[in-house]
């Protein structure tokens, strides 16, 4: 069943595509984890996020900086290809300028019946956070009730809660099988269980994913002697880097990425009122460095995640230019470190170096490695 | 016609083979090697029992694995000693996954430490290995075991292969390039650009103004070196600190270095260029004996 993901993940066209002409339903492209996808679910709207395909372009010279990261133009320049043509709307809630960006040079160039600029706050650790999100949730579900011509009722929200809640508690179990000293699966795919999360139905991917729960008890990997590695950065789906990675003695067991635990790990507290709950949730949740501030909540998380997965090493993943992360890099790095897990620092482009990658990742591998060797 | 070929290759360093005539291979032990594939070189090492015996360096083929054999062919020469007597063997650099007789593959930032650690002795805590095509700024511990290390990014400034471009462009033998760049009355100030093909494209520029060969070299040795004290600094240089890979000859590099870093690099008989075999061949050594366990 596992394999589903993989499928998933590089047929997502596709899929899109197959949704539409089963349901009749409409399918809105996302360039943000910060966009409310219980809101969307409640709207009978299916969210598919925007991602790029890590092929070199020049599309998008002329309408992004090239000082702007790389995964922005490329997420711009799947539009311009015209890969995303099915789809039916588009929306931001606000992250940062270079994605920014990517949406409204999308939105100029690439018209479609709905597009979306939700101003998701960066100061979350604000006491009026929460407040200020609801409000604009409400402006949001008016937007999208005239676009669907339905009424989003506190019932749809719910299930749209439970929708988001389900996929997330169950990922969140098969990361628990990670724990394990013969870890189950790779980073591989549980990156792809992840990501296709994001492009598929989450009913219909839930239900495999308790099915994946399932195969994973017996499963062995026999790689219980590799090294524990956990990958940190922006935004992953870099497939021929994790190969390469757990082609050697190392086995990914975390993840501190908007491709992993960033998107879904937290789950909606039901608190009464459903669209404070939903703000709250993205309000609270692990963030993403743009909104990590004036205190590095994220430090703490990171660290709990290393010693409850018994991490040995963290390879941090720098998105090129992508100055938010960037700057949570020191104390990132020094907090492992006191930690005891030592760091490898890479900065990513669209496509990787894969050979040059390869020698600092082995080297980082032996140092990590006892002293058979001497 | 291949004569006057031949005089114009100023890049071509001298290469070398060596034997030590103090060790009888057939007297000792454990016969071990390490093959080191550089992007621009191939060394050879045999040790016995631990002790360095004998060593080629070698320009690196369009063929990995043929390189590997070349070097070690003729590190082999005239020694008696036959590839069948080598108990185990580490290929290393570059091309180390292309070493046809290795026992196992290790990368030449561990290697370069452990040699690195031979050489100059455990006092060592930061190696800065000047490659043909990279830089590797390297801690390490007592035991020459890899405690950080840092590398430069995708370009070849600053490495082997940037000298050569400009020992062609200059017509000055590489092997003169370190101590020509010594010979100004005040440093220039360095090229501003240390991308290997933009500095070319400024040295042109600089030759026509009429600046002298030696000018022109001393600009392009104290750009290259600043560069690689930016990368030295930020992994932090402990001392004993040593340098290794073929720059390491280069006294232009070397002094310039030392000067900004105000840190004097550790010397040795040995050459440095042969370090990443040499720490090849001594974890060659460990390996036959925990196999033999």
């Amino acid at each position: 069943m596992i394999e589903m993901y993989k499928e998933w993940y590089d047929a997502r066209h596709e899929y899109a595509k197959e949704w539409k002409k089963k349901t009749g339903g409409k399918v809105l492209g996302y360039f943000c984890t910060y966009v409310p996808e219980e809101i969307l679910y409640a709207a009978g709207v299916l969210p598919v996020r925007i991602l790029g395909s890590h092929e070199t372009q020049n599309l998008t010279e002329p309408h992004i900086f090239a000082m702007f990261c790389p995964f922005c133009r490329d997420c711009l320049a799947q539009g311009l290809e015209g890969r995303y043509s099915y789809l039916d709307g588009i929306m931001i809630a606000q992250s940062c300028l270079h994605v920014r960006q990517a949406y409204t040079s999308w939105d100029l160039h690439i018209p479609t019946e709905f597009s979306y600029y939700l101003p998701m706050p960066h100061h979350v650790q604000s006491p009026h956070a929460t407040a200020f999100l609801r409000g604009e949730y409400e402006l949001f579900i008016k937007k999208v009730e005239r676009w669907t011509g339905r009424k989003i009722t506190d019932k749809d929200l719910q299930r749209g809660i439970d929708i988001m809640n389900r996929s997330r508690n169950l990922m969140k179990a098969v990361y628990e099988t990670r724990k394990k000293e013969d870890v189950p699966m790779t980073g591989l795919e549980a990156m792809q269980m992840v990501v296709s999360s994001q492009m598929t139905e989450k009913a219909e991917h839930a239900r495999i994913t308790e099915g994946v729960l399932n195969e994973l008890e017996g499963r062995s990997r026999g790689k219980e002697k590799a090294t524990r590695v956990m990958l940190l950065g922006s935004e992953n789906d870099d497939v021929k880097f994790i190969e390469m990675v757990e082609s050697l003695d190392a086995v990914i067991v975390h993840d501190d990425h908007c491709t992993g635990t960033r998107y879904f790990w937290d789950t909606v507290e039901a608190n009464g009122d459903p669209l404070t709950s939903i703000a709250q949730r993205y309000i609270d949740r692990l963030p993403c460095p743009t909104k990590d501030w004036p205190e590095r909540r994220r430090v703490e998380r990171i660290l709990q995640f290393v010693k409850e997965w018994n991490v040995a090493g963290a390879i941090i993943i720098q998105q090129k230019f992508c100055d938010p992360h960037e700057i949570d890099i020191p104390a990132i790095r020094t907090a492992l470190e006191d930690a005891g897990v030592k760091v490898l620092f890479l900065e990513f482009d669209v496509t990787v170096p894969v050979g040059q990658f390869k020698i600092r990742v082995e080297a980082f591998l032996e140092m990590l490695s006892g002293d058979d060797l001497f | 016609m291949a004569e006057e070929q031949k005089k114009t290759e100023y890049w071509r360093w001298t290469e070398s083979r060596w034997t030590n005539p103090d060790i009888d291979w057939k007297q000792g032990g454990i016969v071990s090697a390490g093959v080191d594939v550089g992007s621009v070189s191939t060394q050879a090492v045999i040790m016995v029992d631990g002790q360095l015996y004998c060593s080629s360096s070698m320009r690196t083929g369009s063929d990995s694995p043929e390189s590997a054999n070349s070097a070690m062919k003729w590190a082999l020469e005239g020694t008696g000693l036959t590839t069948d007597k080598i108990q185990a063997t580490v290929g290393t650099g570059y091309g180390r996954v292309n070493v046809p007789f290795a026992t196992k593959a290790i990368t030449e930032i561990a290697c370069h430490a452990r040699g690195g650690n031979f050489i100059y002795g455990p006092q060592v805590r930061t190696i800065l290995d000047m490659g043909g095509q990279d830089c590797k700024a390297i801690r390490c511990d007592e035991k020459g075991k890899v405690t950080a290390f840092l590398m430069n990014d995708k370009c070849a400034a600053g490495t082997g292969r940037g000298m050569e471009v400009f020992a062609d462009l200059l017509g000055v033998h590489i092997n003169d390039v370190g101590k020509m760049s010594l010979q100004v009355d005040t440093e220039p100030p360095p090229v501003s650009s240390t991308c290997v093909v933009f500095a070319k494209s400024e040295a042109s520029g600089l030759l026509r103004q009429g600046w002298p060969k030696e000018k022109v070299l001393a600009a392009y040795c104290s750009a290259m070196a600043h560069r690689v004290v930016t990368l030295l600094e930020r992994i932090g240089v402990e001392k004993e600190f040593a340098i290794t890979g073929g720059i390491a000859k280069n006294i232009g590099i070397v002094n310039r270095l030392s000067k900004e870093l105000n840190v004097t690099p550790l010397k040795s008989d040995l050459d440095p260029q042969i370090a990443g075999a040499i720490g090849g061949a001594l974890f060659a050594k460990v390996l036959f004996e925990k196999k033999g366990k």
